[in-house]
């Protein structure tokens, strides 16, 4: 079949289109970021001389039963701990906190520094889903009605690069208001009938995650 | 009876936070951690970092607030949880050695009984404890000499940290004038 050789260049340049539209459409792959030395903290020196400053955020951790390892003490208590979190503790410091220093919709790691570590001494179930024991990378993408709280298996990681591929439970929980103000980010465990409530607050901000736990 | 008396305490303690509305403060002797290798969440997302972290030490950092610290606020002798608050817990991500005793990968807890020349650190498999006060020797894995050594400014704030040797790595405490290194075998 002879096309007239306008007609031929006219389909060639339609389907050059075509063919340039398609390499265009097709999604382009996200490269991962390349870490640029001034984007990310700098580890300390390995050295002998360099004396470690406290933390401007200082490290805190809390266990359910609250305060587990003082009630141990007291040998008020003999079984293990239900859970534990370890996180650090950002201030307010006069600033806007919730949409502002924290980011509505973004990736939170619930305090500062490394990664908040949430750790589960028995399986435990929480919105019906069941947890299994163990260590979990705990984050939160906050927003003004509530916050979805994250466990991730990505552990011992500084809390500003979240692996999102490694998330394993997802729950979404409302926000409530406080009664006043809280300036350092704060969490703590409380017992319930069915297991425990953690709590989360910050600011003018609170949310709590109900555990339930084996026994009860 | 135990189990109501438990439960009164937890009520009691969680209301003292929760209900009135008085979170949590600060704590004075804040807690921090330290990894082998050093700042390894820091290396792990400049993906500078193997893919397992070898140790992790939580522990509370008290300061020395002009006060003399080893013979006076720690007592020579005596067990002193390496720290403040909740005793210095160790994370062993691989088994390894410590003095002549090898250790499986796990949790455990530090102590250490300071003498002038010389420091007992002690590791112990009771977990999440509150200070020495409960302390079991019965249930220590080792306990092993380390020398004194001098600093020669003052440290304000109680720090350990850690560094790569040729067997594995050192652990060095510090606090005052006073430290000592304890080697891990792996």
């Amino acid at each position: 079949m002879n096309y007239p050789a306008g007609k031929l260049q006219r389909i060639v340049i339609v389907l050059c289109c075509l063919l340039l539209y398609g390499c265009h459409a097709i999604p382009e792959k996200k490269e991962t970021k390349v870490d640029t030395p001034a984007s990310l903290p700098v580890p300390r020196q390995e050295s002998n001389n360099v004396v470690s400053m406290l933390d401007k955020s200082p490290m805190d951790i809390i266990y359910f039963p609250w305060e587990y390892p003082k009630l141990k003490m007291m040998g008020k208590i003999k079984t293990q701990p239900v859970f534990r979190v370890i996180y650090s503790r950002p201030q307010k410091n006069g600033r806007e906190v919730f949409g502002a220093i924290v980011k509505y919709g973004e990736p939170w790691r619930l305090g500062a520094n490394e990664g908040t570590e949430i750790e589960f001494f028995e399986d435990v179930t929480i919105q019906e889903t069941k947890v299994r024991k163990g260590r979990y990378l705990l984050y939160c993408i906050p927003r003004p009605t509530d916050w979805t709280l994250i466990m991730n298996s990505d552990l011992y990681s500084w809390g500003l690069r979240i692996n999102a591929k490694k998330d394993v439970f997802k729950f979404t929980v409302p926000t409530m208001p406080t009664d006043k103000t809280i300036e350092a980010f704060t969490m703590e465990t409380e017992k319930t009938k069915e297991g425990a409530l953690l709590w989360m607050a910050w600011d003018d901000t609170k949310v709590s995650l109900a555990i339930k736990t084996m026994d009860q | 009876m135990k189990k109501s008396i438990f439960i009164a305490l937890a009520c009691l303690l969680t209301l003292s936070v929760t209900a009135q509305g008085k979170w949590t403060p600060l704590d004075n002797s804040p807690m921090d951690m330290i990894y082998f290798p050093m700042d390894y969440p820091i290396l792990k997302i400049r993906k500078q970092a193997p893919e397992m972290p070898g140790i992790k030490i939580i522990y509370s950092r008290p300061q020395k607030k002009n006060r003399k610290v080893f013979g006076e606020l720690v007592e020579y002798g005596a067990v002193w949880r390496l720290g403040a608050n909740e005793a210095t817990e160790l994370n062993l991500f691989k088994d390894l050695r410590i003095a002549n005793t090898k250790i499986k990968k796990g949790r455990y807890t530090m102590y250490a009984i300071p003498f002038k020349d010389k420091w007992t650190i002690i590791i112990n498999k009771d977990n999440d404890v509150w200070g020495s006060f409960a302390y079991d020797e019965k249930k220590d894995i080792v306990r092993t000499d380390v020398k004194t050594g001098k600093n020669e400014e003052p440290v304000e704030a109680f720090t350990m940290m850690f560094e790569k040797a040729d067997f594995g790595a050192n652990l060095l405490i510090t606090w005052e004038d006073v430290k000592v290194a304890l080697p891990f075998y792996f």
